[in-house]
């Protein structure tokens, strides 16, 4: 996708706390999303979170998230 | 990707794991959407029997029709005995014994295949249950044959999906090959001269170019494609990867200061794709002598640009 680049191209989204996973872990109207690979998704994850590992997010992520609206909070092993 | 949502959890499972919140170890690939808006729930929902029927193999539609016609045959002969308003063949009642029921069933057999002779007719509230039969006769052995026409259909899909692919798959390792020619001329070239010619440079850019086409190709071979060729051809594929990519680097690393800039954009737009290769970003699991060729792609991306 060649788009032009703006000043802050990669800033459309905001941080989420780990306490307020916590508290909302069952809240529908907030889909937590894993991008590690299966296997890693396998060894562990945040409950009632979604596998959508990096490589197949172009291609999956509107199939599994239809909704641009949808309050999505993404995360991966870590800090790194 | 047009979220207006998206919100990042920064400490990611380290962070979690730290804190001792719990922790899912269940092997679920991929959750289904969780939110859905109404209007799609609709849709889905009103299609769902219609498209059950469909979705049944063929074995298993042949048999609910069979099924349908022997249930219908008995129940026109029940009604017989049960309730007097049975089947009429000619002007007298279809008796209740033996005679009857392969009558009923006969009857039965007529009606789902919509042939309708008229030697046997309904009479009363069978007469409902015939229409009814008809029209799931109708319905099921339309979609028998659909699913017989459709079967073979997708075999051609498939004949022609695997031919294309077989291609595709002799183009990279004939592209490939090519490269790696070519790569080996260069090195010879700058071996005897030092410094490559001008002319040189050019061919050295449309080499790039076209071994970052043919990485494009294995890369979305990894990643995308539903069909995979077997883990040999792979592995074959892979090495001479790996040996180009060698090629470059020994030529990156003897190539004179200010050199061309599109060559330049070339090994750095090899560089960023070769990277997302590597044994464990790859969606699948492939054999360990697959996942190390990979590895060594990733770090010989690390050194071309």
């Amino acid at each position: 996708m060649a788009k032009p680049q703006t000043q802050e191209p990669t800033r459309e989204y905001s941080t989420i706390s780990r306490e307020e996973i916590l508290a909302r872990l069952q809240d529908r109207a907030l889909a937590i999303v894993n991008v590690m690979p299966p296997d890693s998704f396998k060894a562990g994850h945040i409950p009632g979170s979604i596998n959508l590992p990096l490589a197949h997010i172009e291609t999956r992520a509107r199939q599994l998230l239809s909704n641009l609206e949808q309050e999505i909070a993404i995360y991966c092993a870590g800090p790194t | 990707m047009g979220y207006r949502n998206l919100r990042y959890y920064v400490g990611g499972m380290a962070d979690w794991t730290e804190s001792g919140a719990v922790i899912d170890k269940s092997d679920a690939p991929v959750a289904p959407a969780p939110v859905k808006s109404s209007a799609q729930l609709g849709t889905s929902r009103r299609l769902s029997w219609l498209e059950l029927l469909a979705n049944l193999s063929l074995e298993t539609l042949v048999s609910v029709w069979l099924g349908m016609i022997l249930v219908f045959g008995l129940i026109y002969w029940l009604a017989g005995i049960g309730m007097g308003w049975g089947l009429q063949a000619g002007n007298s009642a279809v008796k209740p014994d033996l005679d009857g029921l392969w009558t009923a069933i006969y009857f039965s057999f007529v009606t789902a295949l919509s042939i309708g002779y008229g030697d046997v007719i309904p009479t009363g509230a069978l007469r409902i249950f015939a229409i009814i039969e008809g029209a799931a006769g109708l319905l099921i052995f339309g979609c028998v044959i659909s699913k017989l026409v459709s079967r073979r259909q997708e075999e051609l899909t498939e004949e022609i999906h695997r031919t294309t692919f077989e291609d595709r798959l002799d183009r990279v390792r004939t592209n490939l090959h090519l490269v790696f020619s070519d790569l080996g001329s260069v090195q010879q070239l700058q071996a005897e001269q030092g410094v490559l010619p001008e002319l040189v440079v050019r061919r050295l850019e449309s080499t790039v170019r076209v071994f970052r086409g043919e990485l494009q190709t294995v890369h979305d071979l990894l990643y995308r494609s539903q069909i995979m060729p077997d883990e040999e051809t792979m592995h074959s594929l892979l090495a001479n990867l790996v040996i180009c990519l060698q090629g470059l680097v020994e030529i990156n690393g003897a190539l004179p200061n200010g050199r061309a800039p599109a060559l330049d954009a070339g090994l750095r737009s090899v560089s960023s794709l070769a990277n997302e290769i590597c044994g464990e970003c790859v969606p699948r699991v492939y054999a360990p002598e697959l996942k190390e060729s990979m590895d060594q792609i990733r770090e010989l991306a690390r050194k071309v640009a």
